[in-house]
């Protein structure tokens, strides 16, 4: 792991430690209803202070904090027009499939890639800790793999190039 | 009124008495407005701590004096104040300068803000450079290129990035729910 991503996860880790804090609480608009706050955004004063981690501009996590919701956004690295491509790819597949994945938004918060929900219902039947490892592993993971599909696709066109071009060598 | 589409129109926030409506400054702590001037003033003397080589009591003052009454204007001022001190300090002073700042009266209340000034440091750089230059790749194969890419900003956050370590050794993740919800924001 690089030098500047350890203390980057690290504050990640920390912060959703902190913000994963969440206990039951009914709707207070609609009775025997029972929503995420930080979407239904009805009553003000059960949302919190959100908070931004960012390793540089490119690379963000938005936590915003509710009393039984919170709302993580992850930016995910792009550093060229294909990988801009490729991360579009990435989170369209797995937004589609956001069923399986319990926690996934099925979409992302305006301006980052990715986003996920997690509720007092979450909290109660996953263990904390391990939903913080999983967000944590999906932020290392996700860089590795787009640069694996980034070289993948140039090795592809390369060949392809190669084998379109040699009827006319 | 015909043209209005009255579905939606979200009646909840014509009532009064809708949770839609709560009043929030209910919440806040009353803070006691303060002027641009006077955060200029301050931020001037932090300056003046910090060039006279005393980085630890710049940092104190400035903690010890948050301007939450102040206008956007007077915060981003002295916003701008800690960031500088915060990178004026070496790495390996961090943790023994957190460790006396805690261990003083109050020292609690002034590790909560300096944790406030982290969050809204790594928030805000991030908004100012919001239009990201992708660079065409002339040639599409570029192998040998690394990642490192879009660095913009990457140094100071890296500085944040290792205070907000430090910070929660000492100070714990509470002090992170604090930032959460204390309505009084830096």
């Amino acid at each position: 792991m690089s030098q500047s991503l350890r203390p980057y996860l690290q504050c990640v880790r920390s912060s959703l430690t902190a913000a994963l804090s969440l206990s039951n609480f009914a709707s207070q608009a609609s009775e025997r209803h029972n929503v995420p706050e930080i979407e239904a955004q009805s009553c003000p004063e059960v949302l919190l202070n959100p908070l931004t981690i960012s390793r540089n501009e490119n690379e963000k996590v938005f936590i915003e904090p509710s009393i039984n919701s919170v709302r993580i956004s992850i930016k995910i690295k792009q550093a060229d027009e294909i990988e801009n491509i490729l991360v579009h790819k990435f989170t369209r597949f797995l937004n589609q499939r956001a069923e399986a994945f319990f926690i996934l938004r099925r979409k992302a918060v305006k301006g980052y890639d990715i986003s996920f929900l997690i509720t007092n219902f979450h909290t109660e039947e996953m263990l904390k800790h391990k939903l913080v490892d999983f967000i944590i592993q999906f932020m290392e993971e996700v860089d590795k793999e787009i640069s694996e599909m980034k070289l993948f696709l140039n090795a592809r066109a390369r060949f392809v190039a190669e084998s379109f071009l040699t009827p006319f060598d | 009124m015909a043209n209005v589409n009255w579905r939606t129109i979200n009646v909840d926030a014509l009532d009064p008495d809708s949770p839609a409506n709560f009043d929030l400054s209910s919440l806040t702590p009353a803070v006691a407005p303060v002027a641009t001037a006077d955060v200029q003033a301050l931020a001037g003397q932090i300056r003046q701590l910090m060039r006279g080589g005393d980085n630890e009591g710049a940092l104190q003052g400035a903690l010890e004096n948050p301007p939450y009454g102040a206008d956007d204007r007077g915060k981003e001022v002295h916003l701008a104040a800690v960031i500088e001190i915060l990178q004026s300090i070496r790495q390996s002073d961090m943790s023994p300068i957190l460790q006396r700042i805690y261990s003083a009266p109050g020292g609690s209340e002034a590790l909560d803000v300096l944790m406030k000034y982290i969050y809204k440091g790594m928030a805000q750089s991030s908004t100012v450079s919001a239009t990201r230059n992708i660079t065409p790749q002339a040639t599409g194969f570029s192998q040998i290129h690394s990642r490192g890419g879009g660095e913009g900003g990457g140094q100071a956050m890296s500085v944040l990035l290792s205070w907000h370590e430090k910070l929660v050794e000492i100070a714990g993740p509470g002090s992170i729910v604090r930032v959460m919800t204390d309505r009084r924001t830096v």
